[in-house]
């Protein structure tokens, strides 16, 4: 019942059969710079968030290549040449610095933009059938926000930190004495605060955002535990964000103070407590972590359950999984401290506390494939990323079991061991579900479909080339391997050649993601119909057209009658 | 070339010991774990290799198997028609329950093995000479109570004659009376011979992987490590607090293989004695890394930080800096020499009179039973 109605909306709402609503959208529907610029529609902000994460992401995988094209040999060869002085000291710095905002750009700037800013605006309020987001003026300014933050990031990174070396080279971390005065006077890390300030001030609108549209304006009928998984993952992202960035804020304002105010919160010469900063921003830290990689859960959940058309197995248990991923995730965070010096009783809380994350996360991973057991599996593109998704995930959650145990850790603290987990994670996690979204509601957002053969080549390179950047990290890090490090003893140099290798792979790899990208809009040019993907396609953005119309729901789908369909 | 060689001998004569050992060093496009150089890091390697490995790379190895099986079976040549069911609550119940179990099975050894790492042992050695007709042995049990020795894996008794050293069994060779109590009698089935050794062990520190166990003993000496922008201060409060600097030594004064590790003054410890690490820094903060011991301890300034490590053998042992620090933090590796008893002594001496003060040993060492700990992990033939 639900559904046909909603079908109704698709063929009317944006066409002719309703002479107003199309003069409505046609008319008032702003062009140029007032559209981009002033925009309140959550479709076009999510396009905006897109873009910004495109670019990000293009600037911080070229720190990366800069990255592993240094490592490719022992000594110091490539970064010389990009820094004023040409000393091998400025090049040390620089690689700290291209790590540094490597982490910054692509956690703050890319994946989160992408998926929460991005998919979330665009598809959040279509899954629950609302016209647009709570507040569109407040949608408006966390975007803009975002892009302050970004151009202060920037100039961050040409502005002196350590004496006349330019950017801020302490880690994405930020730990003092490294950032305070001690280790980075220059106004780098002032910057650096400043922009995270205002990228946390977003994230927190956003966030607000995203739960009052989902607290109110779900369409009638559509209770919580009806809701489509992706619209769950973001409600409980917003969550962590509301918790976690506060506190974030807090630690980087008191380091500010510490900088220029003289006050000593983490100086232990006048009192103060390095160590305090840690937990602060580990305290964010951790739920940050689950904030990246939750909205890829739920989008992971759609791509499942609509190539295998089947509905999603185990619905209340995927949602409550994240929400208890998402509490759990709350008070964990020192097992990123093992080493700092906590009584070991404290160690030994934490080891037992990070583990019991492992149960909600495998019951996702084997209920995705309770999903597609029994089904009818479509191998689109989509599907293929999501599969490579939860391999790649189920690689880097299990190394992450071996690093909750502290006995352990103390061994791999710190090591490219970390490196590779968090990049199956977050590169291979994180990322992938980006990928997986685009091409699963590409030809949503842009009416045109695109070659699947190209984007199935873009994952084969993607898939080769990242498994052969990290796989190899992890040995290099049960040799020992400290990570950021410019430069490394002989005995690590097979590893990390094979690592920059598969760099090279990857790059090939987004060469054909930019192809396919061209093609699609260029060359292949073929119109997207409403429902690209058939029948295992059931939320609402597949009742509306491709592209959806400027405004939609003008009449609200409704789920209070009749035969109360879930859209999961 | 030839100053390279000159360099390199130059670094190696000042201490006076062998080229560094290699067994222990990474080796280029190993895959497994840095060897371990003590009884703690075979426990590590065990935990690491023969508990966590297995299980990751089953849970993994499933999960693939799993995907391809449902990829291969339900895709949709082979079935063509999809079932509905969303729901089985026998398999969420398993899957919620499986996994718990092998948490389980992770955390408790895992416990076990952190109390070790970070409890610096207490453990006591005491030696008695048998006179042939004496049966029980006494010694005080005086632990603070909840270090007490309380169970039969908190002692270790061992037989050390001109033949060598041997682990005796509880229950077969001895029997122990007043476990938990301050003093426990060590009964012999059969009376050692005249001129054998008692060496017993107390502690609650039981480290070592397999059957190849040890009760690890109190630390006989402290040592500091002080971080700074960028290289490592050392200092040795129990013999006067000399101090020294170790910086990394240049690419032109070592090998491609040792640059990056090797320093131009090496730490110096005995083998076989358990070493208390105090580590602090003085501007950001750092981390004292020895990979082959399966340590890290962060140097945080304004803290004190400490961990351990008893080397089994004589060698060269390298870690790196493992906090980022700024500019040169790939440039502050950490040595660590670990040389015998008297060559320790010897090097002592030396650095104190270098520091102005009277050599603290004198020609021949002086070995008190507690110091002589050593041997008896390596044997107690040579006592």
């Amino acid at each position: 019942m639900a559904h046909e109605h909603s079908h109704a909306g698709h063929d009317h709402a944006p066409g002719a059969a309703h002479g107003h609503a199309h003069d409505h959208s046609h008319d008032h529907t702003p062009k140029g710079l007032v559209r981009w610029l002033f925009s309140t529609n959550h479709k076009d902000i999510g396009t905006l968030y897109l873009i910004f994460a495109i670019c990000a992401g293009i600037f911080g995988g070229a720190l990366s290549g800069l990255m592993r094209a240094e490592l490719a040999h022992p000594g110091i060869q490539i970064l010389t040449a990009f820094v004023a002085s040409g000393s091998e000291a400025e090049a040390e710095n620089f690689y700290n610095v291209l790590i540094t905002y490597h982490g910054l750009i692509m956690i703050f700037f890319m994946v989160m933009p992408a998926l929460i800013g991005g998919f979330g605006n665009w598809f959040v309020p279509i899954m629950i059938g609302a016209p647009d987001m709570a507040f569109p003026r407040m949608n408006n300014i966390s975007f803009w926000l975002y892009v302050a933050a970004g151009i202060l990031a920037t100039m961050s990174m040409f502005a002196p930190g350590y004496g006349q070396y330019l950017g801020f080279a302490g880690g994405w971390v930020l730990y003092p004495p490294l950032s305070s005065n001690t280790g980075h006077p220059g106004p780098a890390m002032d910057l650096l605060i400043l922009s995270l300030h205002l990228a946390g001030a977003s994230s927190i609108l956003g966030a607000i955002n995203f739960i009052t549209t989902i607290f109110n304006m779900r369409a009638p009928g559509m209770t919580l535990h009806k809701m489509p998984l992706f619209a769950w993952s973001v409600l409980v992202t917003a969550f962590l964000l509301v918790l976690s960035l506060p506190v974030l804020a807090g630690a980087i304002t008191m380091l500010l103070t510490d900088r220029n105010f003289n006050t000593a919160f983490f100086n232990p010469a006048d009192g103060g407590d390095p160590l305090l900063f840690q937990h602060l921003f580990w305290f964010f830290g951790h739920p940050e972590v689950y904030i990246l990689i939750l909205p890829g859960f739920g989008v992971i959940s759609h791509i499942v359950s609509t190539f295998s058309k089947k509905p999603i197995f185990g619905y209340l248990g995927m949602a409550y999984a994240m929400v208890a991923i998402g509490f759990v995730g709350f008070i964990v965070w020192a097992h990123h401290m093992y080493t700092v010096g906590l009584t070991v009783n404290m160690k030994a809380y934490f080891i037992a506390a990070t583990m019991v994350i492992a149960v909600p996360t495998g019951i996702k991973i084997f209920s995705w494939i309770a999903t597609m057991w029994g089904g009818s599996i479509e191998f689109r593109t989509p599907m293929i990323w999501a599969i490579g998704f939860i391999f790649l995930f189920t690689v880097g959650g299990v190394t992450g079991v071996v690093l909750a145990n502290a006995g352990v850790d103390h061994f791999l603290h710190d090591t490219y061991y970390v490196v590779a987990h968090f990049h199956y994670t977050m590169s291979l996690g994180a990322v992938w579900s980006i990928f997986a979204a685009w091409y699963y509601w590409f030809p949503k957002m842009t009416g045109k479909m695109y070659r699947e053969s190209l984007g199935n080549l873009h994952f084969l390179f993607m898939f080769v080339g990242v498994n052969l950047v990290f796989f190899p990290q992890h040995f290099l890090g049960l040799q020992g391997m400290p990570r950021r490090y410019i430069d490394y003893p002989e005995a690590y140099a097979h590893w990390n050649l094979i690592s920059t290798y598969g760099y090279y792979v990857m790059l090939a790899g987004m060469g054909v993601f930019v192809i396919k990208l061209i093609d699609a809009f260029f060359i292949y040019n073929k119109k997207a119909p409403a429902n690209p993907w058939g029948e295992g396609a059931t939320t609402l953005e597949w009742t509306l057209p491709s592209p959806p119309p400027f405004h939609q729901f003008n009449e609200l789908p409704r789920f209070d009658k009749g035969d109360a369909h879930a859209f999961h | 070339m030839t100053k390279l060689i000159a360099g390199f001998a130059a670094a190696i004569a000042a201490h006076g010991v062998a080229a560094a050992q290699t067994e222990y060093s990474p080796v280029d496009g190993e895959i497994g774990m840095l060897p371990a150089a003590s009884k703690l890091a075979e426990e590590v390697h065990f935990f690491h290799n023969i508990i966590l490995m297995p299980i990751i790379s089953i849970v993994s190895l499933v999960v693939l198997a799993l995907l391809l099986y449902v990829m291969a079976r339900y895709n949709s040549k082979a079935n063509p028609t999809p079932r509905k069911f969303s729901h089985n609550t026998l398999v969420e119940i398993i899957w919620t329950g499986i996994p718990i179990l092998i948490l389980l099975a992770i955390a408790l050894p895992s416990f076990d093995l952190l109390y070790k790492e970070d409890v610096i042992p207490d453990g006591k050695q005491i030696v008695a000479d048998a006179d042939g007709s004496t049966t029980v042995f006494t010694v005080d049990n005086d632990f603070p109570a909840s270090r007490m020795a309380a169970a039969d894996r908190h002692v270790q008794v061992f037989l050390g004659n001109a033949s060598g050293a041997a682990g005796l069994t509880p229950g077969k060779d001895y029997t122990l009376d007043g476990l938990g109590s301050p003093k426990i009698a060590i009964e012999m089935k059969e009376p050692p011979k005249a001129g054998d050794r008692l060496v017993i062990r107390l502690g609650r520190s039981l480290v070592g992987a397999g059957a190849d166990k040890e009760i690890a003993l109190a630390p006989s000496m402290t040592l500091k490590a002080i971080g700074f922008q960028w290289g490592w201060t050392y200092s040795y409060p129990d013999f006067g607090d000399f101090e020294f600097s170790a910086n990394m030594l240049p690419k032109e004064k070592t090998t491609p293989e040792l640059y990056r590790f090797e320093v131009d003054n090496r730490v110096v410890v005995p083998v076989g004695e358990t070493i208390r690490v105090v580590t602090t820094a003085r501007d950001v903060i750092h981390a004292w890394a020895l990979p082959n011991m399966a340590i890290k301890v962060d140097a945080v300034p304004g803290r004190l930080n400490e961990t351990w490590f008893k080397a089994d053998k004589e060698g060269v042992y390298y870690g790196q800096c493992s906090e980022i620090c700024g500019v040169r933090h790939s440039a502050m590796p950490i040595a660590v020499e670990v040389v015998s008893r008297p060559a320790f002594e010897a090097w002592v001496n030396a650095k104190r009179v270098e520091a102005g003060m009277e050599p603290m040993f004198g020609a021949v060492a002086s070995l008190d039973d507690q110091s002589r700990v050593a041997a008896v992990s390596d044997g107690a033939a040579s006592q």
